[in-house]
């Protein structure tokens, strides 16, 4: 039932603090989870046997694996204080006008119409754990383009699914790859057949709404040799008292000479732990880029990596993340030279304040006989208080020499001199300030679709003027 | 290139079993399938721990840690996340004896 | 990446399996009976020894030991040696002894004291140089409360409580305030005999507004002799004083090094550290610096050519606890055949610390494909008044370098060896003692195989 937020909460305005009733539900899993649970996901998806196996397989791995004891603090995650599953609607809708009400409107509050108009292909919603609405253009069907959420995926498209599906993140790679392996519900699964380019970008939204929800998304994209697709995933998640678990996985694989963007905004409330897992392989003359911001939750710890495994393959990884207050940022990027002729680069941009906490933690690994590859990583980091903190951890394993492998990163905070400039031309010091932290991450906001940006630069606005989070 | 040296007794080891040992400086996992024996570096190339308390199938060792698996025969990585083959060890019974050496 | 290890590479079970007859219980008793000490010094020795045998049931530090891989080290083969007339009259061929004029001396082979020289004119003024063993027990007042009580401790892991509780002796200098020496003390730490271990300790005070030059060394008599040496150096530098301490280590390919290095930067004071990793078959280095005090400095050097099948590994931090301190590490490495350098760095910076400048930077230089690097900087800041930075690089000679020397008539081998030069160029000039830029410079050219 719909409750005060402010009073439940009592943390001030929340710009997307809002939920809706969450006796739409119609299906909740009891909290907690077990074999029995799995099972009941597994049953309710009317899956395969193989992916019930699988799940089962990954939970008993889940339970045996310990929490790890590096990154963010993750003492006060209770596992069996969580519900895993939660289906808000049944079937897919193809139009605005047939999906639920409240529904509809949680969307027309982020703006998702506009959106479609102007720049979207399609958009998959994702609604407590599956995705209730999806519109694939035409031509991209006629393409052969496949756009679909994963559950969907796994029975249209079984040979397709099961060729790719957790070869690049197998369940055992880290305990919340396990978890999210057992209790995986919706994401986005993308097939781009070769030579196929798509012009714009294709999103998803997520929300979590109740308490102690979970999101579980599974990710899976393939783009066929010479193919190009960027995707855009961006959520936002309403504040709530108790604590909440997204551990989604990402898993891409781009061919021979294809493209593949893949941008991310976060901004779960600051009672999330995002725990996330994403990975890419690059073929021979590739390019997979990671775009990554990350300015919710209280704590995200995640390192997209990319396997360069081919000649010729190139990966590049654009990361910013905002600690604010209570807020820790462990984030960064891994890039994996298998081949020779390859190259990388990593640019971070971090930023805390108000006490929060801004890590970055990456790893350049250069395996023998990967000759005349080239790395180039820098990692920035403004700390704009005497509270907060910044923290830089770099992983760099060489093990051929004809490479040329670059890493630096400078911590400080605003330059005086450019503050007294900007202040002596009569913005305030909040104005000066924010006009700066805005400057520092600009490299990276021009990558970002244009709405993406506009949200990004008026949200540092509000945690410069201290009147979020 | 150094010589064979003694690592273990074969009635040490049963079909299945394995024994932790050094050869040429190096520490090993000496592994026993079958009549057949393997030696590999006991060092996963993924993470540069230890596989010594890796599962073992077939001929297919398992890092512990993330799920890497490993060909002993040849080293040869099989699934994510590793992509480096793990270095194998020549090996010479004679009699009761388990020799082995470094390969070329 | 920090991949959680459930599986430390030194577990307990092993650790129990190769628990070191020369190093247990009845050995360490056996030993303190050879030592004519003060309560003292023995009292703390029987605490280090029982932290040892605790921590020898414990994993080691993830962090710090997971890329050095210990299974293959046996404390067992390795035994602290009684004084022989031998000892004392080993020859080393010493890096640095015929280089420069010293106003004193101080040699330990094999652990034991073979020799104490200071100039008169030093002595005079209160300057201490000599073996620790005699020394500590001489002096209690001066050096029981700097002793292994704050900069190196024997808490920190197996291998300094082992330290702790079996050091022999070690090269000690102590200087009383305004005295400045202006030429080099020597220090030479030797093993000569195969098997022996070393458990010399430095210990390097310095009270206000002093200054002095240290230049020690590690050598080994027989190339092909196994050794090892489990060390620690203190260097306590007094407000507003200057030190300049270097260490070479170059033990033979068959010795094991681990160190404990601690200096503490007090107030307007300045340190300069240089450490040469030349030798040893796995040499792991767990090196501190702490500015303690406002306005504190500390330059850091390190020159490491590793070759064959050498591990050279170095876990550094720099820590800021006060204002306007600086700390500046640089660390230069070539690697050739099969060798591997790992170095893991931190800069740390407390609260309090602001105006903090801190620097650190690693360079590694691959000659061959075999060779592996690993290098792990780190920031930890928790004061936003600071400005740190840090950077790696590693990668190969460039050819067209080569290229361009060759043209002008030099073989590939002598282009190698000017490139390889040029690359320690840098921190070379960041060492104003001669004798010390020369030494490194000859070393390296020996080992690079241009014998001269």
């Amino acid at each position: 039932m719909a409750t005060d937020l402010k009073s439940d909460v009592g943390v001030g305005d929340y710009q997307y603090g809002f939920h809706d009733p969450t006796d739409q539900y119609v299906f909740k899993s009891r909290k907690g989870l077990d074999e029995a649970i799995v099972r009941q996901i597994s049953e309710m998806k009317n899956e395969p046997a193989w992916m019930t196996e699988f799940r089962l397989e990954a939970l008993k791995i889940f339970f045996q694996k310990p929490m790890p004891t590096w990154g963010g603090n993750l003492a006060d995650l209770n596992f069996q204080d969580i519900f895993y599953f939660v289906r808000a609607s049944e079937g897919q809708e193809r139009d605005w006008s047939e999906v639920p009400e409240d529904i509809r409107k949680t969307y027309d509050r982020l703006g998702i119409p506009e959106a479609e108009k102007k720049y979207l292909a399609g958009v998959k919603a994702q609604y407590e754990s599956e995705v209730v609405y999806g519109s694939l253009k035409e031509d991209l069907a006629n393409k052969g383009v496949i756009f679909t959420d994963t559950d969907s995926a796994l029975k249209d498209h079984p040979e397709l699914f099961r060729e790719y599906f957790a070869t690049i993140i197998p369940s055992s790679d880290n305990k919340f790859a396990a978890l999210n392996s057992a209790v995986w519900s919706g994401g986005s699964f993308i097939y781009v057949p070769k030579g196929v380019h798509i012009d714009f970008p294709l999103q998803a939204y997520f929300r979590i709404n109740s308490e102690n929800m979970g999101q579980f998304e599974r990710t899976l994209i393939i783009v066929d040799e010479g193919a190009s697709v960027h995707y855009v995933e961006g959520c936002t998640a309403p504040t709530y008292s108790s604590e909440s678990l997204h551990s989604a996985v990402v898993e891409i694989i781009v061919k021979r000479n294809a493209r593949c963007r893949y941008t991310t905004i976060q901004n779960w409330s600051s009672n999330v732990y995002n725990l996330v897992t994403k990975r890419a392989v690059a073929y021979a003359d590739s390019v997979m880029e990671w775009v990554d911001g990350n300015l919710g939750s209280k704590l995200t710890m995640k390192y997209p990596a990319i396997y360069l495994m081919e000649p010729g393959a190139r990966g590049e990884t654009l990361s910013i993340a905002f600690a604010g207050k209570g807020q820790h940022q462990d984030a960064g990027a891994k890039m994996v030279h298998c081949a020779p002729h390859t190259s990388s680069r990593i640019v971070s941009k971090s930023i805390s304040k108000s006490g929060g906490r801004a890590s970055y933690r990456g790893l350049v690994k250069v395996n023998r006989d990967a000759k005349e590859c080239k790395s180039n990583v820098v990692c920035d980091a403004l700390i704009l208080d005497p509270t907060s903190r910044s923290d830089t951890y770099p992983y760099i394993e060489v093990e051929e020499d004809q490479v040329s492998i670059e890493h630096e990163a400078s911590v400080s905070k605003i330059a005086e001199e450019q503050l007294f400039y900007l202040m002596s031309r009569g913005l305030s010091e909040t104005e000066a300030s924010s006009m700066i932290v805005t400057g520092f991450i600009e490299p990276l906001v021009k990558e970002l679709p244009m709405e993406y940006a506009v949200e990004m630069n008026r949200l540092i606005e509000l945690q410069m003027e201290g009147s979020v989070g | 290139m150094p010589d064979f040296e003694e690592i273990a007794r074969v009635d040490e080891i049963p079909p299945g079993g394995r024994k932790s040992v050094i050869i040429d400086e190096t520490p090993a996992l000496l592994l026993r399938v079958g009549d057949a024996f393997y030696a590999i570096e006991d060092v996963c190339t993924h993470d540069g721990q230890p596989l010594t308390d890796g599962p073992l199938q077939g001929c297919e060792i398992t890092c512990p840690r993330h799920g890497a698996r490993f060909d002993i025969r040849t080293g040869k990585p099989l699934c994510m996340p590793a992509t480096e083959p793990v270095r194998t060890f020549e090996i010479e019974v004679r009699g009761n004896v388990v020799f082995a050496r470094p390969r070329d | 990446m920090p991949a959680p290890s459930t599986a430390p590479i030194s577990t307990a079970s092993a650790a129990r399996e190769r628990r070191p007859s020369a190093f247990d219980r009845a050995a360490f008793e056996a030993f303190l009976t050879t030592r004519n000490e003060p309560g003292w010094i023995t009292d703390a020795r029987r605490k280090a020894f029982d932290l040892y045998a605790q921590k020898l049931d414990e994993p080691l530090d993830p962090e710090e030991f997971k890329r050095v891989d210990l299974r293959a080290f046996r404390p067992d083969d390795y035994r602290l040696i009684p004084s022989t007339a031998a000892a004392a009259s080993a020859e080393f061929a010493s890096l640095l002894a015929d280089r420069a004029r010293f106003a004193g001396g101080v040699a330990h082979v094999n652990g034991q004291a073979t020799r104490a020289t200071l100039d008169e004119e030093l002595s005079r003024q209160g300057v201490l140089f000599g073996d620790l063993a005699t020394l500590a027990r001489e002096h209690r007042a001066i050096f029981e409360p700097h002793l292994m009580t704050r900069a190196v401790r024997p808490e920190t892991n197996r291998f300094s409580a082992w330290h702790a509780a079996f050091w022999t002796g070690g090269t000690v200098l102590y200087v009383p305030r305004r005295v400045e020496i202006t030429e080099p003390l020597h220090s030479l730490i030797g093993l000569s005999e195969a098997g022996a271990a070393d458990f010399s300790h430095t210990l390097v005070i310095l009270e206000e507004d002093s200054s002095a030059t240290l230049l020690e060394e590690t050598a080994s008599a027989h190339a092909d002799a196994p050794g090892l040496h489990v060390g620690a150096v203190e260097l306590l530098i007094g407000p507003n004083s200057q030190l300049r301490y270097v260490q070479l280590q170059n033990w033979s390919p068959r010795t094991y090094h681990f160190a404990h290095q601690a200096g503490h930067v007090d107030r307007g004071a300045r340190l300069q550290w240089t450490v040469g990793g030349l030798g040893a078959r796995l040499a792991h280095i767990h090196q501190h610096v702490s500015l303690d005090g406002a306005g504190a400095e500390a330059q850091v050097n390190g020159v490491t050519f590793a070759t064959d099948r050498q591990h050279i590994s170095y876990y550094t931090q720099q820590t800021h606890r006060a204002p306007s301190t600086t700390s500046d590490l640089l660390y230069k490495e070539v690697l050739r055949d099969k060798a591997r350098v790992t170095w893991r760095g931190m800069i740390k910076v407390e609260k309090a610390a602001q105006k903090t400048d801190g620097y650190q930077r690693s360079d590694a230089l691959l000659l061959s494909s075999t060779a592996r690097a690993d290098s792990i900087p780190g920031l930890e800041i928790e004061a936003d008044d600071v400005r740190c930075t840090h950077g790696a690089t590693a990668g190969r000679v460039d050819e067209e370098q080569i290229f361009y020397c060759m043209c002008r008539a030099m073989s590939r081998f002598e282009a190698m060896h000017m490139i390889v030069e040029g690359f320690f160029h840098s921190i070379y000039d960041r060492i104003p003692v001669e004798a010390v830029r020369d030494t490194l410079s000859k070393t390296v050219e020996r080992k690079l195989g241009i014998g001269r």
